[in-house]
Order: C-alpha cells, then structure tokens, then sequence
C-alpha cells in the first residue's frame, strides 16, 4: 500500500490542498458539531461552560412534540418539492426538446425562476402571497371568485403547500436543464429504429428514451432531494417558520434553536441527525455517479 | 399562575435593581437634570430650549479631540420603517464624529433590529465581537449577564447616572454593575385615522379609550367600512410584535412576571393569570372572531402596517411619533391619485395615548437603545481601543445626539437632551410629539433578565400565532407560554 502511495505521490502532492482545506472548514466543523452535541449549554450562559449530557440533547430532540412535528414538515417539503419539481421539469425538457418556432426563448423564460436570487424570489411571492392586498387575493377577488383574498401563509393548513409552490417554480428550471442535457445523449439511431419497428411515441418514450435517462433522472432526484433537505432561505424569508411553527423545517428549526435561542447543544445534536441523512442520501447520489462511470467504461 | 424557584443569577439581578433603584432616589447623589415627577407636555415645553452644551468641548474631556486610535462599531441602525429624517441625522452623526474625532479610524456598521441581536451572538462565539455596540434595550442584560461586556458607567464617559432615565439604567445594570449608556428612550402612542372613524360612526377626533373599545371600535371599522381596524403584528422575531402587545397585557393586569409593578422581582410567572389570558383573548376576538385585523398580522410586521394605513386600509396602530414623517415620506413617493388619497390619510391622522385595561391601568412599553464596550477577549484582535469607545458613546449619548439620533421616532436618552435648542425645534417640527412624550411616564421596561430577548422576541409571538391559528386555544397557549418561560427560567 505505502509502496502505491509513493508511485501516486505526484497525485497526492496535486489533491493535498484541496484535502488540507476541507479539514480545516469541513471536518472540524463537524467534529466539534458533534462535540457539541453531547453538551448542555443553557442560554444564560457562555458556550464554553457548556455541561456534558451524553446523549440527553438526542434523547429530548427524539421525545419532543416539536421535533415529529418539524420532521413532518420536512418530508412533505422535501418530497413534494422534489418529486413536482422533476416531474414538472422532465416534462419542460421533452416539450423545449423538440424543434418550435420560439423555442430558445421559451427556454430561457423558463430559466429565470432559477437564475433570480432566493432572497429577491422570497420577498416576491410573499407579496404575491400576502394574505390582504396580495396580487393573487386582487386577481380572485376582481374576477368575483371570491369574497376575500385566499389565506395562503398565514394559516397553518395552507402555508407548507404555498411554500412548496414557491419552492417549485424556483427550481423545475434545474430539472429541466439537468434532462435536458440528458436528452441530448439518448442516441437518435435508436428512436429511428424503434420507429422503423412500429414503437408509437410512448413506447418510444418508455422503452428508449426514459431508461437511457434513468442515471440522470437519479442524480437530478438526489440533488434536488439535498437541496430541499438542507432548503433555508425561501421558508425563513417568508414566514421564519411560521404561523406556529407550521412551516419550520429542520433546518430552519436548527437555525431557530442555535441562533434565536442559544440552544446549541440541541441544534448541534438536531445537525448531526441532518447530517447522517444527507450523508446517506449523498452515498446514493455517489453511488449513482459511479454507475454511470462504471457504465461508459463498459461502453 | 406558577410559581418557581429562580436561581442566583436573578436573585442578585433583583437585588442588584432594588439597590440601583435607591441609589437613584438617594438625596446624596446629586439632583436630576430634570424634575421627572413634573413630567407633562407643558413641562417639557417650559424646559426645551433652556441650555446650550458643546458637545466636543465636553467629549474631548472624555477623549483628547486629537487621540489616534481605531474603532470596529456595529449598532442598530434605521430600517426600512423610518423616516428619512432619521437616515440623515446617522449621516450627520458618522460625519461629525470623524470631524471631531480625525484620528480615529472609525470602522461601523449598521444592522436592523430584526438581525442585530443573532450576528452579534454569532460574532462573541468566534471571538470576533466589534470594539464597541449599540443594542436594543432587551439586549443588554443578556450580554452582560454572560460577561461579555465591561462595566461602563455614565460617569466613564462624562455624564452621570441622574443624567438618564431610572428605567433605562435599570436596562443596562446586571448583578449591581452598570454595563452601559442608554442612547434614547421612548414610548410609542395610538394612532388612528379620523376620517376612518366618522364613516364608521365613531368620534372622529377621540382615541378608544380602553383596550375593550379597541376591540369593538376595530370590529365597527372592519364591519361597516370592510377594511382592517386594528393593525395587529404578531410576526415572530420582530420587536414590533412585543412592543404592541405588552402594553395591552399589561393594561389587563397581566405580565410575563411582575414587570409592570414599581418593584419587579420577576419571581412569578404571570403569563398565565387571568389577567393575561383576557389580554390575550382581545386579540383573538380581533383576529379569529371578528375578523377585523389585518390577516396578514402573523407575517407582518410595522412597516406592513404603515402603506396600509397611508392606503386607508387600517383604521388604528400603534407606533411612534416617526409614523407621521414616515406617512409624509412614503406620501411623497406615491403618484396619481394615490397621491391625494395619501394627503387625505395625512391630514387625518391622530395621535393619543394607548387605551387603558379595564381597571383603568394604561401602560407602554419603555424602549429604547444602549451602547456597551466589549471585553477585548471577544473582540476581532483581541484588543479595544477604550479611549475610542469611550469617543463615540459620550458623543452619541450626549444632549446633542442622543436628541439628534432620535429626532422623529424616540426621545433622547440623555435627559439633558429635552433642555436644548433642538428639542424645542423638534417640538415645532414634529407633530404629535407631545402625545407619545405624555407616555413617557407609563412606560414599562421590558424585565431586566438575560433570558429576556427569547421571551419576547419567540415566547411571546408563539403564544400570539398559537392562539390565533387556533393551533391552541386561548387558555393553551398561555399555559404554554408560561411553562416555555418558566423551563427557560430554570436553564432548559
């Protein structure tokens, strides 16, 4: 092995930067967020006379009402997210595939959600949102199909979906973008044969088109899946969780509990939970990228 | 109601409170620049104008006018709610200051409200604090009370401790220790639209008198006019939001502690009591019953109130003095008929004190900022320039800036601020001045504990948002509120 090493020294000489500045802003932040997570560190006091728990910060997190709560919250953004967002951005990337009068400029319209910043994108919807003089209350209300503007983020049952819309229009574009360019590889001879061989459009579609794209479409779910997983800015811009904590997700809880409340031992231990399933879906989306290496090389 | 058991930490900030608070009563100290027990528009009127101060002459006392030295300032600066007024004088303050001060290299920055409070914590944990801050009024006792800041006395810096308001020298004294100047003072006043009240059918020119009349004049407004009565905020980690609803809990009887008696010794929760739930209840009448606030109360914050009310879409608010620029402000900005419906807003506004609770109790919340020195382990460097500190916080709380710095929105922390020329000026200029003055002796400070800021920038709003979105009921979310205030207590 260490005979390996010094015939790949040259390699390892090129990476140790990269490697010696991820140890400095990756791994020791999480060392000491895993630190921190056996510590109690009440907000009265200083962070460093924090108090050893074990695993108390774990056990109050996993016993605690807010916390089911929060997780709920964070599965039905993630997944809807993520699922809308694909399904909604595949179907973009077959429609702007084919060859149509306007086509570039449809294209890059439907790019601009993604290319405005979160931040400006938040406080836009939130006006189009607002629940007494927002553009959509204006609209329903001018056309007479309805009494009053539509609550959408300041009520508990409406605000999640209305968030997840936002989240939605932001970021189909990069779906669309990601099948697009995976479109571009499913090889033209094989759709012509199919043709040839009678296949009507869906079965073209079902038997070559979407396999051929089925590492794309994985690494595009598992992207998509991080990000809303680890998703801040558009639910803390605008609602900061709310109305009663209806719209917290944990990584705004998290942000909530270290920087609102001080609670860092608590936050620290919600992180280390986060980071175990990012870290898992991350193994997936790896998982997925090396399959399609393993793949071209077999090509 | 709970009772617990509160730890040393509170016992000596109590004791600390009742000990400060003789001392300001003591005859042996010397006398107040002003007669606080006098305390009437007519009064302030009959001093305003009556002293002249330099204020170089009495900073370069404090700090050689030619020191050489470097300064790192963050401070609460003005937000999208105030007036221009306000955004010029911080300009004209940071330009005299480099005058006066040429060699002092002065390196500040502006936060809101909103932020201040989680970018200063984040900065003390990485040792990475500014020299010197300007905080809230809630936010002074946590700091000090974690050991982040030096002591600092009026005296440091060439004032004396009669010199400001008893209430606001509460704000920055923790275990006997003052850790702070205040800047500027203030209580905010009801506002409401007469032009609103008359096509409704209310008295045009007078402001509900209880918090009960609130709640039925706004229901009148909504029911008749369709638009909101009553701007209620509910937002979470807004200031905005405990700043309008204490003054209500209050005026009901109720409290997080004891906070609205003379001697609070915050060793009783309160924010369970009957009195607190009625309180409570008056908002969710307005909210959930009538129907007749904004809906919008819960993302809201102050300035979302404001171009509702230019509009004439809110009949009442509570606010400050400022509104009236910010209304004349956002006026100018307004085009076309817009314009003229603005003016009409304008010409109609009015300002009284805040309604009482049903026993006649009327309270306001005494708000205000401080400014603090950091101990040098927790600054970037690890250094501070005391002489600097020192530079800027007698300037800024002097008679002259503290009055400056808060022209429109506030009163000056420094009482000999109320005797200069400028506040004579300020109450020629600044209409409706003398109304949120007159509330100056109802207000309340926000309980001088470190745990503070949690409880009313999150506790609060929760229990507000709980009931209102019937995620709770009233009666539930109130006894909630209390536990989450009394586990904070107890150091969960």
């Amino acid at each position: 092995m260490l005979r390996k090493i010094w015939e790949h020294r040259a390699d390892y000489a090129y990476v140790l930067p990269a490697i010696a500045v991820m140890l400095v802003v990756i791994a020791y932040p999480i060392y000491y967020t895993i630190d921190l997570s056996f510590f109690n560190t009440p907000p009265g006091l200083q962070l460093r006379d924090k108090t050893f728990v074990g695993f108390n910060n774990y056990t109050t997190i996993l016993t605690s009402a807010v916390f089911w709560k929060v997780t709920w919250n964070t599965l039905i953004w993630t997944v809807g997210s993520t699922v809308i967002s694909f399904v909604l951005g595949f179907a973009a990337a077959l429609a702007l595939h084919r060859d149509f009068f306007g086509r570039g400029v449809l294209r890059a319209i439907l790019i601009i959600p993604w290319v405005i910043s979160a931040v400006a994108a938040s406080y836009i919807w939130k006006w189009i949102y607002h629940s007494d003089f927002g553009i959509i209350g204006a609209v329903l209300v001018g056309l007479g199909l309805a009494d009053r503007p539509p609550n959408f983020i300041d009520s508990v049952s409406t605000v999640l979906p209305s968030l997840i819309v936002v989240n939605i229009w932001r970021e189909f574009p990069f779906a669309m973008i990601m099948m697009m360019a995976g479109l571009q590889t499913v090889p033209d001879q094989l759709l012509r044969a199919a043709k040839v061989d009678g296949a009507n459009a869906w079965q073209r579609f079902w038997h070559v088109t979407f396999p051929h794209l089925s590492n794309v479409s994985t690494v595009t779910i598992l992207l998509l899946a991080v990000a809303n997983f680890n998703s801040f800015i558009i639910p803390w811009i605008m609602t900061g969780g709310g109305p009663s904590n209806a719209s917290h997700i944990w990584i705004t809880h998290i942000y909530e509990l270290a920087f609102g409340r001080q609670r860092w031992g608590v936050a620290s231990a919600y992180s280390v939970l986060l980071f175990i399933i990012l870290m898992t879906l991350g193994y997936f989306y790896v998982r997925a990228l090396s399959g399609n290496d393993r793949r071209d090389e077999g090509a | 109601m709970t009772r617990f058991t509160l730890g040393g930490a509170v016992l000596r900030g109590t004791v600390s409170t009742a000990l400060i608070a003789s001392l300001m009563s003591a005859p042996a100290l010397a006398a107040p620049p002003v007669d606080l027990s006098k305390w009437s528009p007519e009064y302030v009127r009959s001093i305003a104008g009556t002293q002249d101060f330099d204020t170089a002459a009495d900073c370069a006392k404090v700090t050689p006018l030619d020191y050489k030295g470097r300064l790192t300032f963050w401070y609460q600066g003005v937000f999208e709610g105030d007036p221009d007024l306000l955004r010029q004088y911080y300009k004209d303050f940071f330009e005299t200051f480099r005058k006066t001060y040429p060699n002092i290299q002065l390196e500040e920055q502006a936060l809101t409200y909103n932020d201040l409070l989680d970018k200063f914590r984040t900065a003390l944990l990485g040792n990475a604090a500014p020299m010197a801050v300007r905080l809230q009024i809630l936010g002074g006792t946590e700091f000090a009370s974690k050991g982040y800041l030096q002591p600092l006395k009026p005296e440091d810096v060439g004032y004396s401790a009669d010199d400001f308001w008893p209430g606001a020298m509460k704000a920055v004294t923790w275990d006997g220790v003052t850790y702070g100047i205040p800047t500027n003072n203030e209580t905010m006043a009801f506002i409401w639209n007469a032009d609103i009240f008359k096509r409704a059918g209310l008295d045009p020119d007078k402001a509900p008198a209880t918090w009960d009349d609130v709640v039925k004049y706004s229901k009148q407004i909504h029911d008749k006019l369709g638009i909101a009565g009553y701007g209620l905020v509910a937002r979470k980690n807004a200031g905005n939001t405990p700043y309008r609803f204490m003054p209500q809990l209050w005026a009901y009887g109720g409290g997080v502690f004891d906070e609205a008696t003379a001697n609070p010794t915050y060793q009783q929760i309160e924010l369970d009591s009957p009195q607190s739930k009625a309180a409570l209840q008056a908002s969710y009448d307005m909210y959930v019953r009538d129907k007749s606030v904004p809906v919008s109360a819960l993302t809201n914050q102050q300035a979302d109130n404001q171009p509702l009310f230019l509009a004439g879409q809110l009949g009442m608010m509570i606010s400050h003095p400022s509104d009236y620029n910010v209304m004349l402000d956002l006026q100018k900005k307004a085009t076309g008929t817009d314009k003229d419906k603005a003016q009409t807003v304008i010409d109609n506004m009015r300002y009284g004190l805040i309604p009482t609770g049903p026993d006649g109790k009327r309270a306001v919340v005494f708000g205000g900022s401080n400014i603090h020195i950091l101990k040098p382990e927790y600054v970037e460097g690890g250094k501070v320039d005391e002489p600097a500190a020192k530079a800027i916080i007698c300037m800024w709380s002097s008679p002259e800036w503290s009055l400056k710095m808060a022209y429109a929105g506030s009163n000056p922390g420094n009482l000999n601020g109320f005797k200069t020329k400028w506040m004579k000026e300020r109450l020629d200029s600044i209409k409706f001045l003398d109304v949120t003055t007159s509330m100056l002796p109802y207000g309340i400070p926000f309980p001088a504990l470190p745990q503070s800021p949690e409880i009313m920038n999150i506790i609060i709003p929760d229990m507000l948002q709980n009931a209102l979105t019937g995620a709770m009921t009233v009666d539930q979310a109130a006894d909630d509120a209390a536990k989450k205030v009394k586990d904070l207590m107890g150091g969960l």
